[in-house]
């Protein structure tokens, strides 16, 4: 007789509770984060993008062991428009294999639009993270549809001003800085209820190998 | 041997009218006894009925908008020169006669798959150059170059036909030396067939040696040298655009033929462009100079114009332009790419990368490195996206490290001698102290603690021992 571990094929997304249905028909990318991954119903929407509101450009750090994992593969990483500069030694101490980054920057708002819709439908990239300052709904379905075409994740990181405008992104998180890390809000997700949230334990660029807890039963992580 | 002419019919018009998708009535005059005759004329002009051998005022009485251009045969001899060099490609041995390019292509048509695949590329480029051209192949250069004028399309690929082909053509035809042509009148000789049923002896004394040896040279019995032509090393050439282009849209056609030139020439040279130089002359303005980076080497006219289009949205230009130039000197030994669907994810970055440095510039398009420096403003650095990683593993002792990093240390107000940010921030300690740098003048000496602020931020700040001020420098979250 066969034993299914039906906590893993949850994880996995494979199998969903009605109660915590996940993307109907979306695949999704394992976060890395237990909790976060719970939350999103196995991890982050492929192929479409997502949105991360916060009030000062926050949420990068959830995204590193994504990043890590996508930069292994023949795949840019491409980041339009940081608000800062993209600390290198701490990345890579993170696990990203840096030479795969690819900084777009200095461009005005319609041009960041114009390279994440590029290189999302390149085929090219792994991820595509966006740090757009305004867009309208228009350019957004242009970006969703982007992600579709290219089979490439698109994250947005915008303000909290946003969390009240409607969105074509298969995903809305609200980010709330916290004493144990960061607090995740669910403000929509397909095929799902808004108001869930967790906290994901993240405290900047983990050192890989340092034992952090994002690490620890966590199966999903490996390719 | 067999020697393919190239004749160009309309070069004294196409040098001018071939950068504009869609010319006016145009004509090109010529002074014909002290009168101004239309020498060439478009379909535009046609239209209007004016034709070739119409004097000037009729010609303008026909249609007061016709634009005239004077005969230029410096820019016919310069477009003949180009031409020859986008055909270097298919034959190494290149001869000029008025409007026309000889080819020696014996060896050359088995490497483009026969002759009739060889004539049909040519065309197809010919007319993406903006010419048209009539073709003849014969033994001998002279008779390939007669008939392509005379017998448009003939092929005489066996000597023995040769005689016949050229047989009913004008002796006239042959030369356009004054003297001869007089003497051939003179003497009362129509076709060259009549030349030729004249005995050797009776012909050479009758027509003297510089008309008998013409023949001679005709049909390959004496032979026709000529002079080696090589190529320049570099690519340089300029489209007349026909009065003025103030869209840059409009600069995209001339612009493509310029590329099937320089593809042409690259080929030629087995070689492939990686800088584009192009200059646009304005009629009073300095001339506007722009540089077009590919990431590859590259000979493929389309993805030339490709990254062309986007290159040239963000182009200014100062005043309409009137000639548009395209040189480039620096050229790479180039390797077919095979479409294998392995690479495919390969040619897709090179383009993306493309795509992205031509419409931002390639300063906004950039990879990052690390380097092994304690320094955080001296730790890592800006590169080319595509340069390899070559930084060695660099320890640090932190567990937790800062994702972002500020471009600039921001100074942080301090009223009681402990920082602020939006309140008083909360310091982690102990504090990670980095003194280093004393021996290229960068000395620093710092103690960085994960700091709090009442908004719930995880800061990366600074107190700098020397100076004695606090720093915000990077963010956790």
């Amino acid at each position: 007789m066969q034993v299914v571990n039906l906590e893993q094929l949850k994880r996995e997304g494979v199998l969903w509770q009605g109660r915590h249905s996940r993307q109907a028909g979306d695949r999704v990318l394992a976060s890395g984060w237990a909790a976060l991954d719970e939350l999103l119903g196995g991890g982050w929407p492929r192929a479409a993008l997502s949105e991360l509101l916060s009030d000062a450009h926050q949420g990068l750090p959830l995204l590193l062991p994504l990043l890590a994992r996508l930069s292994e593969r023949e795949r840019w990483l491409v980041w339009v428009a940081p608000p800062y500069v993209p600390y290198a030694p701490a990345l890579r101490a993170s696990g990203i294999l840096i030479e795969k980054l690819l900084l777009v920057q200095d461009v005005v708002t319609s041009q960041r639009l114009w390279a994440a819709e590029q290189a999302l439908k390149s085929g090219a990239c792994g991820a595509v993270l966006v740090w757009p300052e305004q867009v309208k709904t228009a350019q957004l379905r242009r970006l969703q549809l982007a992600a579709e075409q290219g089979d490439c994740p698109a994250m947005l990181f915008r303000s909290l001003r946003a969390a009240n405008q409607g969105s074509p992104a298969a995903l809305r998180l609200r980010l709330r800085p916290s004493p144990l890390g960061i607090e995740v809000e669910v403000l929509k997700r397909r095929g799902a209820w808004r108001g869930a949230r967790c906290i994901v334990p993240v405290y900047g660029c983990e050192v890989r190998g340092s034992g952090a807890e994002m690490f620890i039963g966590c199966p999903s992580l490996d390719p | 041997m067999l020697w393919l002419a190239l004749y160009f019919p309309q070069l004294p018009l196409e040098v001018f009218a071939r950068g504009r998708q869609q010319a006016g009535a145009l004509a090109v005059v010529e002074t014909d006894a002290g009168r101004e005759r239309v020498s060439r004329c478009n379909s535009a002009a046609r239209a209007y009925g004016i034709s070739p051998g119409l004097a000037l005022p009729t010609a303008l009485a026909l249609h007061a908008g016709l634009s005239v251009q004077r005969r230029d045969r410096t820019r016919e001899r310069r477009a003949l020169q180009a031409l020859a060099l986008w055909a270097y490609q298919f034959s190494a041995r290149i001869g000029f006669e008025p409007s026309s390019l000889l080819l020696e292509v014996g060896a050359s048509r088995r490497l483009f798959g026969g002759m009739a695949a060889l004539l049909a590329i040519m065309q197809r480029e010919i007319v993406q150059l903006g010419y048209t051209v009539q073709h003849a192949l014969a033994p001998t250069a002279t008779a390939a170059g007669l008939l392509a004028r005379r017998c448009p399309g003939c092929r005489i690929e066996n000597p023995d036909d040769l005689r016949a082909a050229v047989a009913p053509l004008p002796v006239a035809a042959l030369t356009r030396d004054p003297d001869a042509r007089t003497l051939i009148r003179h003497i009362g000789l129509e076709s060259i067939d009549d030349a030729l049923s004249l005995p050797r002896p009776e012909l050479a004394r009758r027509c003297g040696p510089k008309l008998s040896a013409l023949f001679d040279r005709l049909l390959g019995m004496a032979p026709d040298p000529r002079p080696e032509w090589q190529p320049p090393r570099y690519f340089d050439q300029n489209i007349e655009l026909l009065g003025e282009i103030s869209h840059t849209t409009a600069l995209v056609f001339p612009a493509r033929r310029l590329m099937v030139a320089l593809c042409g020439f690259l080929r030629g040279l087995g070689g492939g462009a990686q800088r584009l130089r192009w200059r646009l002359i304005h009629r009073d303005h300095p001339p506007t100079r722009f540089d077009q980076g590919l990431l590859d080497a590259s000979r493929d006219p389309d993805h030339m114009l490709e990254m062309f289009r986007e290159r040239i949205e963000r182009l200014q230009l100062p005043e309409p332009v009137i000639v548009m130039g395209l040189r480039v000197d620096d050229w790479q030994a180039f390797e077919e790419r095979s479409l294998a669907i392995f690479e495919s994810t390969q040619s897709n970055d090179q383009s993306l990368l493309e795509r992205l440095a031509n419409r931002l510039g390639e300063h906004r398009v950039r990879g990052l490195r690390c380097l092994a420096d304690h320094r955080p403003e001296r730790a890592w650095r800006f590169c080319r996206p595509d340069e390899p990683d070559d930084s060695l593993p660099f320890v640090t002792q932190r567990s937790i490290q800062p994702p972002w990093l500020l471009p600039q240390p921001r100074p942080l107000r301090a009223p009681h001698g402990l920082p602020q940010y939006g309140g008083d921030l909360n310091l982690e300690h102990p504090p990670e102290r980095i003194e280093t740098g004393w021996w290229d003048g960068f000395d620093i000496s710092r103690d960085y603690f994960i700091a709090h602020s009442p908004a719930g931020e995880r800061l990366w700040v600074f107190h700098d021992r020397r100076g004695g001020g606090w720093y915000l420098h990077g963010r956790f979250l």
